[in-house]
């Protein structure tokens, strides 16, 4: 028997090293944790870009079909639509004949037009234009626009002739001009779909990126009998639960931290790919990654115990995974719910597991620093994750759960 | 040395209720001295050594391990002892060496140590050719003798062998069988827990027949044959456990 043993509490160190080179050559983690965010998350967005811009390109180019339900007076509004070279018209006698041309995709939209239009417009009162949609198609949503965008505009060219033929200054109908200016340095398209997708997407990151870790690191373990082996080593089963948590929380960390990468390379490697998204440019505080940073960590901490306590319960990944269709909506809803807050929420909120994380990463990236919330949801978040690992590791303690076979 | 003395293990099941799995054994083994654990599946072998290397806490009585109480003194008594089971394979993504050498990190060996006894360790084994290949890629035999690698490594005065040959092709077993009786020849305490009769014939000097959680008989295997009365092995267990009828 050799004498020239190393202290005890040497053990952690040496289990989490070697836990992390495993996970690290699972090909399963790989992709989860490197593979996806940095590859596919940039391609995804590149190919969504790509899709979009084609979208909007050719609805831009393609001429709108509209149904106009036609009479004589309608005919020269008919045939103004038709010299913009934006719009082909289809002549029918009824609204019901319209709804049915929509319903069929053969138009877009349909027109109801007043029939009195020369009495209105020689009295110059407004000529009533019904534009008859459906709301749930896109193309129909883009030619009402568009049909809007003319009337609006021939309506105002006409008000403006009357008002010049009384001798009336036509400047006298548009009291306010409105304009927009963008600050500085401020967020733009990109910045905006960011702080709506960048909690969510963290959060999933760091929970999904553990999970095959997890799962491997105990139940993975029974199921391959090398669990045994271990449990008869020195190592107490407090070093391998911390030496396992430890592994676990750093891939969930990891796999947060590429993520993050993964969705900054569409907005700063200017490709043309990612011109669809970049536009307007990305601001990024560095104190919100601090921030971003410092909300992650416990929350790793949270998900790596209850994964680990999971995979302790399980008697094999299979079973692993069935317990892990109950936690995923638990963990998923308050992160979704988050997309749709708004910047304001009671300090209570800083409470909620998961939720508080989310608004924060949220309001950092929108440069809003409520201290006191981020507090309150630290404190909650480690006391969680405290909570989570004593679990955990009281779990471990558990002969009948750890010989579970 | 082994000493279990009245060691009893009860299980609570939701479904069957309390399981006496082990009942008040006893028995001693000694250095160079090779010690069966013969009995059935079931029988209760695994839950004994299962109890004698710490993972699971006895329901009562208690054990000595190279001197260290396997109650009191549970780190100590798995420093000192080596564990092999038919049923646990090394870990698949790391190679023999990265293997051996983190169970050598855990026993507390200093790095150069590792080394040292890595490469006695796969000279004695001829395990060289693939030390750094990944386990995942090692054949049945190859996996087995990093698995001895690895029990052996921290050279352990106390060796448990749980059913090391199942499920392997009769060259393995015997690579382990040798080994095994190598183990005996350097002194050390081999207790070897099997269901294989010819096993026990073969390399065991003293055998606990052990039989629904309890002893039936402990002895050579000149005492246990002079017992029953019979010359086959197989008859001589089937009498000392009440089933000479079936």
């Amino acid at each position: 028997m050799s004498d020239s043993r190393s202290s005890l509490s040497s053990r952690v160190p040496i289990i989490f090293k070697k836990e992390l080179r495993e996970i690290f050559r699972d090909k399963r983690t790989r992709m989860s944790v490197i593979v996806g965010p940095l590859i596919i998350t940039p391609l995804m967005f590149a190919v969504i870009g790509k899709g979009v811009q084609g979208q909007m390109e050719q609805v831009n180019s393609e001429k709108t079909t509209v149904a106009v339900i036609s009479s004589a007076s309608t005919a020269g509004i008919e045939t103004e639509l038709k010299k913009t070279n934006q719009f082909v018209i289809t002549k029918v006698q009824s609204e019901r004949e319209v709804t049915q041309l929509i319903k069929d995709r053969k138009v877009s939209v349909g027109l109801k037009i007043d029939p009195e239009i020369e009495t209105h417009d020689a009295m110059e009162q407004p000529i009533e234009i019904t534009a008859i949609v459906d709301k749930g198609e896109q193309s129909s949503q883009i030619g009402m626009g568009k049909l809007f965008e003319y009337f609006q505009k021939e309506g105002a060219d006409k008000a403006k002739r009357r008002l010049q033929l009384r001798g009336v200054n036509p400047e006298v109908i548009t009291p306010y001009k409105m304009s927009e200016q963008s600050i500085p340095g401020g967020g733009g398209r990109a910045m905006l779909f960011l702080v709506q997708m960048l909690p969510y997407i963290l959060i999933m990151a760091s929970f999904s990126g553990a999970i095959y870790a997890a799962f491997d690191q105990v139940a993975g373990e029974k199921e391959r009998g090398t669990l045994e082996t271990l449990l008869v080593s020195p190592a107490s089963r407090r070093d391998i639960v911390l030496g396992k948590f430890g592994a676990v929380v750093s891939v969930c960390i990891i796999s947060s931290i590429l993520s993050i990468i993964g969705l900054v390379i569409p907005f700063k490697s200017g490709l043309q790919a990612f011109d669809w998204i970049a536009k307007g440019g990305l601001t990024l505080d560095p104190m919100a990654m601090v921030v971003v940073v410092i909300v992650l960590v416990p929350l790793s901490v949270l998900f790596a115990g209850v994964l680990l306590t999971l995979s302790t319960f399980a008697k094999n990944q299979k079973e692993a995974q069935t317990y892990l269709g109950t936690l995923f909506p638990i963990v998923i809803m308050p992160a979704m719910f988050s997309m749709f807050m708004g910047a304001k929420v009671a300090l209570t909120v800083a409470l909620i597991p998961v939720l508080n994380a989310s608004l924060i990463i949220k309001q950092a990236l929108n440069g809003n620093y409520n201290w006191a919330f981020i507090g309150l949801a630290f404190v909650a978040s480690v006391v969680y994750a405290g909570i989570a690992l004593s679990f955990a590791t009281r779990m471990f303690q558990n002969e009948k759960v750890l010989i579970k076979t | 040395m082994i000493e279990v003395e009245n060691l009893s293990k009860t299980f609570e099941d939701k479904k069957r209720g309390k399981i006496e799995a082990v009942k008040s054994v006893s028995f001693s083994c000694y250095p160079g001295e090779i010690f069966g654990l013969l009995g059935p599946n079931g029988a209760g072998k695994t839950t004994t050594l299962r109890m004698l290397s710490t993972i699971l806490t006895p329901t009562s009585g208690t054990a000595r391990i190279a001197g260290y109480d396997i109650r009191t003194q549970a780190q100590e008594v798995r420093s000192h002892i080596g564990f092999l089971t038919g049923s646990a394979s090394p870990y698949e993504r790391l190679t023999a060496r990265e293997m051996v050498a983190y169970f050598g990190a855990l026993y507390g060996l200093s790095d150069s140590e590792i080394e040292r006894r890595i490469q006695e360790v796969f000279t004695e084994l001829d395990m060289h050719e693939f030390a750094d290949q990944r386990c995942d890629k090692l054949s049945t035999g190859q996996k087995q003798r990093v698995s001895i690698a690895r029990t052996i490594l921290h050279q352990p005065p106390v060796l448990f062998f749980d059913e090391p040959t199942n499920g392997l092709d009769v060259i393995t077993a015997r690579t382990i069988i040798r080994f095994i009786r190598k183990c005996r020849e350097q002194g050390k305490t081999v207790v070897f827990s099997t269901h294989i009769m010819s096993e026990v014939e073969s390399i065991c000097d003293r055998i606990a027949v052990i039989y629904k959680g309890e002893v039936a008989a402990i002895g050579t295997l000149e005492e246990l044959r002079a017992k029953t009365g019979k010359q086959v092995f197989e008859e001589v267990f089937l009498k000392l456990v009440g089933e000479e009828d079936n």
